[in-house]
């Protein structure tokens, strides 16, 4: 199979998954009998975005990446790390602590922090893995609870120790030496691009090394395409859970690094959830590639950013645009199914051909 | 037509079963860019087992799957009874009487015999006594000696067997296609299936039988039919044709043989193993007091059926499991402990008994299959980074050496036949000199020509001085191939034998625990 | 893997779907009020016709949005008033859950970009995005519901409106205790924040001023995940628990998630209430709801809205912390559906008490 073919193979479900998500959506806001149409809705979301929204775009995309990396370490080897959420929760919390304590003067209290960051989230999923190891136990269900024990926990935590302020709650603010607010495309107004966006071009071509170039990752790729087969290669299957749980963890760490340095600057009702499931839903889409996921990315990103205007101009609620993106999940995984198989028939017919040319030349 | 025994117990209007004639008239069935079948003529007498024979990939499974209305061909004609048909579905097909027996058993464990046969054939006899006085009825007829309300995960392979094709005949099949039916069976259970299907032949239904093996066709099938690539190459009856003959046709070329030539042991003590013994999670012995060295340029045969603890024997050797007491020593070293890759690193080789399961990554390219099972020794890899460009070469090596057939190194393995698959896993497993090769069924499901390719590959590697442990399910390999034979039997060694002395029969007795030894 | 995969992508659509269902309740929410609102708070949609020359509102919703029946609703109708009143014309827009602090800065800029010049950010979640929207346009006002000014830099073009919301729990606290016929009652609120815990202290001080004996159920929906304020669900989990303990009043705090408490205390049967919160949610309940709605504590947040626009029409704009308490009938209680008609006399005498300071009524638990 030559390389332009595979190309074509690599984003034909995409394109196909996105169109049936325009198609759904489309027909969603047909009948839901809002006074908008789809084509309203579309000329909002499509229209060019503002510098503003253009840099919000960018900055989401680094941190939706993150998420979506930290997912698809744990998807690679088969394992479904849904704690993405608890684990980044935990670790934004935790990072923000240390960072407002000042304990280390500028850089060097953003190079601990980032460290801190992903240790905690290690250590979240990390329990799940060994709740795995030793007692069997599935990481869905365990890191399920511990995103519940997460928030119960930070909640509790930021309640008893954090700042008191008008209606709420926060960590001490970081010190101005430590603030990284990043590089200014346009206006002041408009926004900058967050120095730490570079972790998740860090992060993504990290992966792609890991996966493709090392040891560890064919390990890893081979014990999530057949278990059984890793094992019977050598691979201790216990050891490659544990340590991919904790990569992902400390991914998941990251994910929320680049808003604070760049403009919360404290974790409190600036806090932006929900990362960890968009995350998920990304890795999907990009089915776990390192390049795939950037494209993932950006849609999420766009289509979510875009939809804030949605309530200004048309009748149609913002949330719609979660149907998109599901329905894109959702179509992304039946249409590579789909495209896989016909891959493999493809394959097959080449390889019986060339299996039966030498022989058809004795017979003639 | 034989008339048919009463049997005990059938009713007086019982009638004899009138098989009709099966023809199949210039079957074609192309995919694109290949042809799978073409110009296919068969026909099937009434109350005759037709045997069809052919290498793996010779089109029989295509011309079962027309025949049963799983693929519907695109040339020529299917006549039953001398009007022709056309199958949609498997239901077409068992409607005018034709039914299928798969190799691989499709039976519910947690059911009993009689839920199986009534499963999904509901509206026929219902599922109440009708059904039971039916299914007791069949198991008497043919003397299937089957119990209605044994659950299916008590019986043994042959039973299930049966099982199955009273399932068929359950849902009023005369014509019966049997896919390698013996491929499970040891020689007595051999002899037992025949009686059955000679049973089912004097009741007139008629059975199509596929198989390799040329001495079962030979003493079972009332007529032949010979594919090779793609088309019926020739038929032939039984007494006026040669075992040599007949493969010839299969395979267009000489017949292989698995004999080994002059013994290459040498004194040197390869693999050691004294008193291993695995126990489960229950306290039950899988393995109890095993020990057998083998030396270098030695294949030690293990025979048993399956289900002994071979499988067992095998992962504990690999490092897969924990071995309960006992030791084993590599050369020299004791390995009781090492794990798998540390043992791959030290030279073992292991052909897995499952391709699919243990042997491969089925969707990645042929070139990164190669480095499975060898991620920490080059070619492969360059300290923790894998080396793209060794692997890739090596591969192409080894697809030129072991000869598999595969437009490029970058072709899934999923996409090659299973012949190539296994030898393509041979010459993974004999790269970096081994000293030792665990071989697990190597030939299983593989046509005859990989199968003498594979054979001689593991011959020229004993003579090279490597040692190998072989277990296979055919007896044949076992004694061809093997220096020494263990029979082993609910997880004990129960007898040595030398393969040249030794015949299939007396194999077969010790591992149903009737031998001498 | 694959097994994996399909699995991965049925829950995370599901949870991008639950998050697509909970947004839809607020909509089903709507139409409920549209229903059987006899106010004119939910009902029409005043910004789409508004084309008055009087000052141009941007509302920005917190989750839940328009049709929460509750908070969101409230500060709408102050809205709705000012386009009656003011010929004031209106952008809205809504939050998302889990939404990033740059869209809610987006959103604010984007309704002063539009030339709003008195934009209201209902929910405290505003505070940080007002603070950091507010220099960047000094022509236009700016108000924050619940608001904060979260760092030491005063903003003299934004207003922050507080509550006295624990004033107005105290009265409904007096209304469950005198109500109770088995002597506990319950709290749900949406989210274990210093805002809401406020509403619980004070509800608490109003039960135990009537009978000390009487004894408080107290249950939270989200530790500190905004979600609790639009989880009906979650509500409904909460309520009905208390119910099952013993409760017989149950009051929340819970914006959007209210519908479920009430739907707790309708399955509870006769005899059990639920009292509303934020506006008067006897109006935009359902018609089972409607006989278990006991009262509602009033935040007169559309008061407080319309006050604020009003300021801005007549050029002196609101600035800074204002207060809203039962002094200056920011806070109260409603009658609607004539429940706590009997008892009326009592619980004024309390709301004189604390407006003469007599009794003090605590703002944490």
């Amino acid at each position: 199979m030559n390389s332009l073919k595979r190309v074509g193979f690599a984003l034909l479900a995409p394109v196909i998954a996105v169109l049936i998500a325009v198609l759904a959506t489309s027909v969603v806001i047909a009948a839901s009998g809002s006074d908008s149409s789809a084509g309203d809705f579309w000329s909002v979301i499509l229209s060019k975005p503002d510098n503003r929204l253009l840099v919000n775009i960018l900055n989401q995309t680094t941190m939706i990446y993150l998420a979506a990396v930290a997912a698809a370490i744990g998807f690679r080897m088969g394992l479904f790390n849904i704690g993405v959420e608890g684990q980044y929760l935990l670790a934004s919390y935790t990072a923000a602590t240390f960072a407002g304590a000042a304990l280390l003067p500028g850089a060097l209290n953003i190079m601990a922090t980032l460290v801190i960051a992903m240790a905690v989230g290690a250590i979240w999923a990390g329990i799940a893995g060994i709740l795995r190891t030793t007692r069997g136990v599935s990481e869905v269900i365990s890191t399920i609870m511990l995103n519940s024990i997460a928030l119960i926990l930070v909640g509790y935590l930021l309640d008893r120790y954090g700042l008191h302020g008008g209606n709420q709650v926060r960590t001490k603010d970081l010190p101005e030496s430590s603030q990284l607010a990043g590089w200014l495309p346009f206006e002041r107004p408009d926004g900058p691009i967050w120095t730490l966006g570079l972790l998740a071009v860090a992060v993504g071509v990290g992966f792609w090394v890991l996966l493709n170039k090392t040891r560890f990752g064919f390990d890893l790729r081979a014990t999530g395409l057949s278990q059984t087969a890793a094992v019977a290669s050598g691979i201790k299957v216990d050891r490659m859970v544990l340590i991919s749980m904790l990569l992902s963890g400390a991914v998941a760490g990251l994910i929320w690094m680049p808003a604070y340095f760049g403009s919360a600057h404290t974790y409190g009702t600036t806090f932006q959830a929900g990362l960890g499931f968009t995350g998920i839903a990304v890795a999907l889409l990009g089915r776990n590639q390192p390049v795939g996921m950037v494209f993932g990315a950006v849609l999420f990103a766009f289509l979510s950013t875009q939809s804030n205007t949605l309530t200004f101009q048309t009748d149609i609620s913002p949330s719609i645009v979660q149907i998109t993106q599901g329905v894109a999940v959702l179509a992304v995984v039946i249409a590579y199914e789909l495209v896989r198989r016909y891959r493999i028939r493809l394959e097959q017919r080449t390889v019986a051909r060339a299996r039966t040319a030498p022989v058809q030349e004795v017979t003639a | 037509m034989p008339a048919a025994p009463p049997a005990p117990g059938a009713s007086s209007t019982e009638a004899v079963i009138e098989a009709p004639e099966v023809r199949l008239i210039g079957i074609g069935k192309r995919f694109p860019g290949v042809i799978a079948n073409h110009d296919v003529e068969v026909t099937i007498r009434p109350a005759t087992v037709h045997a069809l024979i052919g290498e793996n990939g010779a089109g029989k499974s295509t011309l079962m799957k027309i025949l049963y209305g799983v693929q519907k061909p695109d040339d020529g004609t299917i006549e039953v009874g001398g009007t022709e048909r056309s199958f949609r579905t498997p239901t077409d097909a068992i409607g005018v009487g034709i039914g299928m027996v798969f190799q691989h058993f499709m039976l519910a464990d947690n059911l009993t015999a009689l839920e199986n046969a009534v499963l999904g054939a509901e509206k026929l006899h219902g599922i109440g006594d009708k059904a039971r006085a039916e299914f007791e009825s069949i198991s008497e007829r043919y003397g299937f000696g089957l119990r209605p309300d044994v659950l299916v995960e008590k019986l043994g392979v042959a039973d299930r067997q049966r099982l199955e094709i009273l399932k068929v005949l359950f849902r009023g099949a005369k014509v019966l296609i049997l896919d390698e039916p013996t491929a499970v069976l040891v020689p007595q259970e051999v002899d037992a299936l025949f009686a059955n299907l000679r049973d089912l032949r004097a009741h007139g239904h008629s059975i199509l039988f596929i198989s390799h093996k040329l001495d079962e066709v030979l003493a079972i099938a009332d007529d032949i039919t010979v594919m090779r690539r793609g088309t019926t190459v020739g038929s032939a009856v039984p007494g006026e044709v040669t075992k040599q003959e007949l493969a010839e046709m299969m395979v267009g070329s000489e017949l292989p043989s698995p004999e080994t030539s002059e013994s290459t042991v040498t004194d040197v003590v390869q693999l050691s193993l004294s008193g291993v013994t695995l126990t489960d999670d229950a306290g039950r012995d899988l393995l109890s007091d095993i020990s057998f060295d083998i030396h270098r340029g030695e294949i030690l045969g293990i025979a048993g059926v399956e289900g002994n603890g071979q499988a067992e024997l095998v992962e504990t050797v690999m490092g897969m499991r924990r071995l309960t007491s006992g030791r084993i020593l590599l050369g020299e070293e004791d390995v009781t402990d090492w794990d798998t890759r540390r043992l791959r690193e030290s030279g073992v080789g292991y052909i897995p008994e499952d391709r699919h399961r243990h042997g491969l990554l089925l969707d990645s390219p042929l070139w990164e299959n190669r480095i499975l099972g060898h991620q920490t020794r080059p070619p492969s890899v360059k300290g923790p980074w894998i080396n793209r460009s060794g692997a890739r070469k090596d591969t192409r090596r080894i697809v030129d050496e072991y000869d598999v057939r595969t437009p490029g190194i970058d072709t899934v393995a999923r996409a090659l036949s299973g012949g190539n698959q296994q030898k393509l896993i041979i010459g993974r497993e004999m790269s970096g000199d081994p000293v030792l090769l665990i071989a697990s069924h190597p030939t299983r499901g593989v046509d005859v020509g990989a199968q003498a390719a594979i054979w001689s590959h593991i011959k020229r590697a004993r003579h090279d001085g490597l040692a190998v442990l072989l277990i296979s399910a055919d007896l044949d390999e076992l004694i061809g191939l093997s220096d020494r034979i263990e029979v082993i039997l609910r997880g004990r060694m129960v007898g040595t034998f030398d393969p040249a002395g030794v015949t299939p029969k007396d194999l077969g007795a010790a591992m149903t625990g009737g031998g001498e030894a | 893997m694959r097994r994996t995969t399909t699995f991965a992508a049925l829950l995370s659509v599901s949870v991008l779907a639950l998050g697509a269902c909970s947004s839809s309740d607020s909509d089903g929410g709507d139409k409920a009020s549209d229903n059987t609102s006899a106010s004119a708070s939910a009902s029409a949609d005043v910004c789409k016709d508004a084309d008055g020359d009087g000052p141009k509102i941007g509302l920005a919703y917190d989750v839940g949005g328009r049709g929460d029946q509750s908070f969101n609703d409230s500060a709408y109708a102050g809205v709705a008033k000012a386009v009656d009143e003011l010929d004031a014309t209106c952008l809205e827009g809504e939050a998302q859950d889990a939404e990033p602090e740059s869209a809610r800065e987006d959103r604010l800029r984007q309704m002063a970009d539009a030339g709003a010049n008195a934009v209201v950010g209902v929910g405290f979640a505003y505070s940080d995005a007002i603070n950091a929207v507010a220099p960047d346009y000094p022509d236009v006002n700016f108000g924050v519901v619940d608001g904060f000014d979260p760092d030491d830099k005063p903003n003299d073009n934004v207003a922050y409106f507080s509550f006295a919301a624990n004033e107005a729990s105290f009265l409904v606290g007096v209304a469950a205790a005198e109500k109770t016929a088995s002597k506990q009652v319950g709290f749900v609120g949406g989210v274990h924040n210093d805002l809401i815990k406020g509403f619980e202290a004070g509800f608490t001080a109003g039960v135990k001023a009537v009978d000390p004996s009487i004894k408080v159920d107290v249950a939270y929906i989200e530790e500190s995940d905004l979600s609790g304020f639009n989880d009906p669900a979650g509500g409904k989990t909460a309520a009905a628990g208390e119910f099952d303990k013993g409760a017989d009043v149950v009051y929340h705090a819970s914006g959007a998630s209210g519908s479920g408490i009430f739907d707790a205390a309708v399955e509870a049967g006769d005899g059990n209430w639920a009292i509303g919160v934020d506006s008067d949610q006897y109006l935009t309940a359902t018609a089972d709801q409607q006989p278990h709605i006991l009262t509602s504590a009033l935040k007169r947040v559309d008061v407080a809205t319309f006050d604020f626009i009003k300021s801005v029409a007549d050029g002196s704009p609101k600035t800074s912390y204002v207060t809203y308490d039962l002094k200056n009938d920011g806070v109260g209680y409603s009658t609607s559906g004539g429940f706590v008609d009997d008892i009326k006399a009592d619980i004024d005498g309390y709301a004189d008490k604390i407006k003469s300071g007599e009794i003090k009524v605590p703002t944490a638990p």
